[in-house]
């Protein structure tokens, strides 16, 4: 079972951190969680919204693809601090990242009451329609007076305290499935993938490394492969396999193609790759997922492809917003089928779609209106800031 | 004449909020001076160690300090106040104690049914934390639900029952201020127990 834990603190030293990683370290045989800082989260403000900056996306992304969630609160001011519930908004305003996922909360205080009063707010607004998590009820825990709580390998002291902190994560685990039954008949878990490439497919070539910077070279001659002014007959038409490169590189994107073996076969060469939008060098070619990706992009990248074998989705998009705000570049993981329909890997493309965006709106002399500009769009219906139903928009 | 600060509730750029208080700003100016109060400049709190305050919200502390009463008016969002609203308290209580027995009113609006019911429940609880231990007026809940139709051109409540209401409360409410400032037997000790209270 793979959980997260929100860090319900932006402060540099928290209890509720080290709380979720005593829970990550000790309880490890129960799940696996990864715990998410709300550090650079910035304070919400529906005329300003940046659901789709970087760091909105990645806590929703890791939140969508969790069997559940598990909040650690302070207490300020009897409620939640600012930054958790600027989070929450966030999560709830334009997209809903918290829909039907069960969440369990914990909290550490310097007091005696250890945040119980957060706790209880927390619960309403994790109950409010935009939000819509599932809370698990009961099972309270409360950690107060902090500061002698952990010895110093971070460890709870108290060993029943340590016990009924099981218990209630035990409780969790069972209540992840009990919603995951509410929520109606689910696929089985995607299988993991083969990021390495270890296994083969009918087109794999045998006999070559893949890591080898001159794959290409040595696989085509393994397979005899055609190239040059060779006619290859495709659905629909003629070409040579020259004329397939030129039509490739003219076009208006940088391809790439995953097999249905995580192996990187082919990109539209064109650029060096401190040019192109996502860098690629000849040398990558035949290089399984995993070599050609930094380790920890390797979790999503494996969601990702379990998305589109699994036919959950064919396409998962991506806004990389690090080119700066110029340029507008979606990554799009659109999945590839044989003839009877089976995945036949990725064809990854990727656009800056600002060029088209603009010669749009010049062409059709329209302008883009701003989605926090609410008191002119409210007649749609849409339930906005001050709504009762609560951060988020709908319709 | 009464000295009272009016706090909008939000960042966002439009607010009927705000616009509830430009009302009562404008209908009450015979009978208190009324400033209105922005939060959204305010920066994300982060308990910064060293208790360096941002300084509008030195600003705003000695602005409440100086005032003989509060109006604080808040949406609702997700059943609760929104965080922008939180973060400017978390700041008005983080090593100074402005709001301590300070005499608060609380109104809301909201575009639905409601009126942020929700939200004026917790901000409530929130104002009674010993580090805010404000004085907020018992039973004088002010809901405007509907807001975005609730004002005509001028920017006046269209309600005559909404704005008697709100005559009656705001009357009240300088009422709440005289009687506040004669409960002071326990104010050192609020302030005391407000100054022990650790942000760590």
């Amino acid at each position: 079972m793979k959980l997260v834990g929100i860090v319900g603190s932006n402060a540099d030293v928290s209890y509720n951190r080290k709380l979720l990683q005593f829970i990550k370290k000790h309880y490890k045989s129960l799940f696996e969680l990864e715990l998410i800082e709300i550090k650079d989260v910035p304070l919400f403000n529906q005329s300003d919204d940046q659901t789709n900056s970087e760091v909105i996306q990645r806590i929703h992304r890791k939140i969508l693809s969790a069997d559940g969630v598990i909040i650690a609160t302070p207490e300020h001011n009897h409620t939640i601090p600012a930054g958790l519930k600027s989070l929450l908004e966030w999560l709830s305003f334009n997209i809903h990242s918290l829909e039907n996922k069960p969440v369990m909360i914990v909290g550490a205080s310097y007091f005696d009451q250890g945040s119980s009063r957060a706790q209880l707010h927390l619960r309403q607004i994790l109950d409010a329609p935009g939000v819509n998590a599932i809370v698990m009820p009961g099972n309270e825990f409360l950690l107060g007076k902090v500061k002698e709580a952990f010895d110093e390998y971070g460890n709870l002291k108290d060993k029943g305290t340590v016990e009924f902190l099981r218990e209630c994560l035990e409780k969790f685990v069972r209540f992840v499935n009990v919603v995951a039954v509410l929520e109606g008949p689910k696929k089985e878990p995607a299988p993991p993938e083969d990021l390495y490439a270890t296994g083969k497919i009918d087109t794999t070539v045998e006999g070559v490394d893949m890591n080898a910077d001159d794959w290409l070279e040595q696989a085509a001659e393994a397979v005899g492969a055609v190239e040059g002014n060779t006619y290859v007959k495709l659905n629909r038409g003629l070409l040579t396999v020259d004329q397939i490169n030129y039509f490739l590189a003219s076009m208006p994107m940088e391809l790439t193609y995953a097999d249905n073996n995580n192996q990187f076969i082919y990109y539209n060469h064109t650029l060096p790759a401190e040019e192109m939008l996502a860098s690629r060098t000849p040398g990558q070619v035949g290089n399984p997922l995993a070599i050609c990706h930094p380790d920890a992009a390797l979790k999503n990248v494996e969601w990702v492809i379990q998305q589109l074998r699994s036919g959950e989705t064919d396409a998962v998009r991506v806004h990389v917003p690090t080119h700066g705000p110029d340029k507008y570049v979606v990554h799009t993981y659109q999945a590839m089928h044989d003839n009877d329909g089976n995945y036949a890997g990725i064809n990854e493309y990727v656009v800056d779609l600002k060029p088209h965006i603009d010669w749009y709106l010049q062409q059709t002399g329209q302008k883009l209106v701003g989605a926090g500009d609410t008191v002119t769009s409210t007649d749609n219906g849409a339930e906005k800031a001050d709504a009762v139903s609560g951060a988020s928009i709908k319709g | 004449m009464k000295k009272l600060l009016a706090i909008v509730g939000t960042n966002s750029d439009q607010s009927t909020n705000r616009q509830l208080l430009q009302f009562i700003q404008r209908h009450f100016s015979k009978q208190a001076d009324i400033e209105i109060q922005e939060i959204r400049d305010i920066p994300l709190f982060n308990k910064p160690e060293d208790r360096k305050l941002p300084e509008i919200v030195e600003t705003i502390a000695n602005k409440i300090e100086a005032a003989d009463g509060v109006i604080i008016s808040t949406p609702e969002y997700d059943h609760a106040v929104p965080a922008s609203l939180i973060n400017a308290l978390n700041w008005l209580s983080y090593g100074i104690y402005p709001f301590v027995d300070k005499p608060v009113m609380i109104t809301g609006a909201s575009y639905g049914t409601l009126g942020s019911s929700r939200a004026q429940l917790h901000l409530r609880q929130i104002l009674d934390a010993p580090e805010l231990k404000a004085r907020i007026m018992p039973s004088s809940e002010f809901l405007l639900s509907y807001s975005l139709q609730a004002f005509d051109e001028e920017n006046h409540l269209k309600d005559q029952t909404q704005v008697e209401k709100l005559e009656g409360l705001f009357e009240d409410f300088l009422a709440f201020v005289e009687m506040v400032n004669q409960l002071t037997e326990v104010h050192e000790f609020n302030k005391r127990e407000a100054a022990n209270f650790s942000w760590e």
